[in-house]
């Protein structure tokens, strides 16, 4: 073991005291780990569970084997619009990306590199905008929203999704190209005759990339998590998200029907799990680009 | 320094077109969806606010101002908001350190354990929110497991029928879904410590505590910042964890501001109140960041100091 190894040439007592050490981290862990496991676990046992099970007392975490049924997922999968509320999601998801990916990385560059009047001020401003709540501007948004047409309509939930995560992808994006990305090299642009415009292709958005990648994985995640604007504005059946769509359904079974519900939360979160464990090394690299020079 | 030639070629290319081709959209697009509806909130909150077709808005002053701060309701959104935040936001990070701490230290399944711990972080809010009142009903398996399995209370808590129950329940899941988005952020700073300066520690014999108070913790300093930021910035925005497990009940005890908010404007149609109830808010983030801020600042000062 490479710990016996390092510490071979200690006195043993110290050898002894890593290694109990060692063992302490692992019961620590563990325990932790069913704390913030065993919820998740249940929520999945319990959408094997037929509704009226999901109701009796004690609550069983470990429920006989003929007690366990697939019903939920069918009937999830026959009477609910699952797969459309995914897609509904996953558009919303990629079109807020691409919007807010734009406008974030050319934001970034002129904050980063570009003469701009007043710059530090404009950023302030952009900056700012991370301390209001989303929905604390609900009504102004509403208005506007509903002056454009966007009631009702899913780019309604798209524009201003992608005006809310822009803040924070640029002030990450900014800080990873004044961090990582030489002047020097957007200097070789334009001493060969290159203007702002090679230099944002040819330097930034190449070199950027891994930042990017981080901020388009948070951005991605964002229209699976929100609600409040979601509701307000997706009232149709056909294009809600699956948050709106879950809190719909929730609240159309009486708030009581638990074994679809959780199969219902168990099928939205499978794309998710996934996604995550496709991306687990961008994920990491996106939350501390921003945090670690801080 | 080099960084003073850099300026010094930045300022020879000059104000152009280009850069405001490359600035202008996005900043537009941000004015136009966040900036405007700011100022018209702000105007907003002036008016008795009527969005009906032929309806007049009227000017009312302070009135909104003083009818938010004169509403009972409204006193206890602001007083759970707050209470949610100085309890959630410290507690988070302190485990979630202590998790990072942990799983830093070890050898093997280090990655099980960060998927493990982070399964809650990508999980949507509307389905933690759902899952805990399902665990948190009255006889859920919550109860289940205080009553019967360690038998540490004889009587089933109402968890989500009185007030400071019910907010535990929300803190509660706040506290569990933030610990794996605090630990992956504190590891990552972790990981990025100077592995000599431990070492310098260990043949100056210093003790396990004495390294974390004295190498670990002033290197990891703005990434605290950061975290302490964000999350704050975050409890003030709590909105779905309560909608979805309480909605504000038993008789909007359990409003936070930003549900209390939405009731307003959807249910009550008090838009003058709703944007008063905002801009109050506002200014509660900004203050809340300031004093985070100036906190930190302090600390630098006396750390670098000398």
């Amino acid at each position: 073991m490479a710990n016996r190894k390092r510490s071979s040439n200690r006195p043993i007592q110290r050898k002894r005291r890593i290694d109990y050490m060692m063992g302490i981290r692992y019961v620590l862990l563990i325990l932790g780990f069913t704390i913030v496991v065993i919820p998740m676990f249940y929520m999945v046992i319990s959408s094997l569970k037929d509704n009226a099970t999901t109701f009796l007392y004690p609550p069983k975490l470990f429920p006989a084997i003929e007690d366990i049924t697939f019903m939920n997922y069918t009937y999830i999968i026959e009477n609910v619009n699952f797969f459309r509320y995914l897609l509904n999601t996953v558009f919303v998801s990629l079109t807020t990306v691409v919007i807010s990916g734009i406008f974030s990385t050319l934001l970034a560059f002129s904050f980063a590199r570009l003469k701009i009047p007043g710059k530090n001020i404009l950023f302030g401003f952009v900056i700012s905008i991370m301390l209001i709540p989303g929905l604390a501007m609900l009504i102004p948004q509403f208005e506007l929203a509903s002056k454009l047409g966007l009631i009702n309509k899913i780019w309604g939930v798209i524009l201003f999704y992608s005006a809310w995560v822009i803040p924070f992808s640029t002030f990450l994006l900014k800080g990873y190209i004044i961090d990582n990305i030489p002047y020097e090299l957007d200097e070789s642009i334009y001493v060969d005759g290159g203007n702002e415009f090679s230099v944002y292709f040819h330097i930034i958005i190449p070199m950027a990339s891994p930042a990017i990648a981080a901020v388009s994985i948070l951005n991605f995640l964002f229209p699976f998590e929100e609600l409040g604007w979601s509701q307000a504005i997706l009232k149709s059946d056909n294009i809600r998200t699956m948050p709106v769509a879950i809190t719909m359904f929730f609240q159309a079974h009486n708030r009581t029907d638990w074994g679809f519900v959780f199969a219902m939360t168990t099928l939205a979160m499978v794309p998710v799990v996934l996604f995550y464990l496709l991306l687990q090394k961008y994920f990491v690299s996106g939350l501390t680009s921003g945090s670690i020079k801080g | 320094m080099i960084s003073q030639a850099v300026i010094k070629h930045k300022k020879k290319r000059r104000t152009n077109w280009r850069i405001w081709a490359i600035f202008l959209p996005g900043f537009l697009f941000v004015t136009a969806f966040t900036f405007y509806p700011m100022i018209k909130m702000f105007v907003m909150s002036f008016f008795d606010w009527k969005i009906g077709f032929q309806q007049v808005s009227t000017f009312v002053g302070l009135r909104n101002y003083i009818d938010v701060l004169s509403d009972p309701t409204a006193h206890i959104a602001i007083e759970n908001t707050l209470v949610y935040a100085v309890v959630t936001v410290p507690v988070q990070m302190i485990l979630g350190l202590f998790v990072a701490v942990l799983v830093n230290g070890i050898r093997k399944y280090s990655v099980s354990f960060r998927l493990a711990y982070y399964l809650p972080v990508i999980t949507s809010w509307v389905v933690v929110a759902l899952l805990f009142r399902y665990i948190f009903a009255t006889s859920g398996l919550l109860n289940y497991f205080l009553v019967d399995t360690i038998k540490l209370i004889s009587e089933p808590i109402g968890w989500l029928s009185t007030r400071w129950a019910a907010l535990c329940a929300i803190m509660l899941l706040g506290i569990w879904k933030g610990i794996g988005w605090n630990m992956i952020v504190f590891l990552a700073a972790l990981q990025a410590v100077p592995k000599d300066q431990y070492e310098a520690s260990d043949i100056d014999g210093a003790s396990r505590i004495q390294k974390f108070f004295y190498i670990t913790l002033p290197n990891i300093k703005g990434t605290t910042l950061f975290i302490l930021v964000m999350l704050t910035i975050g409890a003030f925005n709590t909105y779905t964890p309560v909608a979805v497990l309480t909605a504000g009940n038993p008789a909007h005890q359990t409003e936070v501001v930003l549900t209390w908010m939405y009731f307003q404007t959807f249910s009550a149609l008090n838009f003058g109140y709703s944007a008063a109830l905002s801009i109050i808010i506002t200014a509660l983030i900004v203050i809340a960041t300031i004093i985070v801020f100036g906190l930190s600042a302090k600390k630098k000062v006396t750390h670098y100091g000398k």
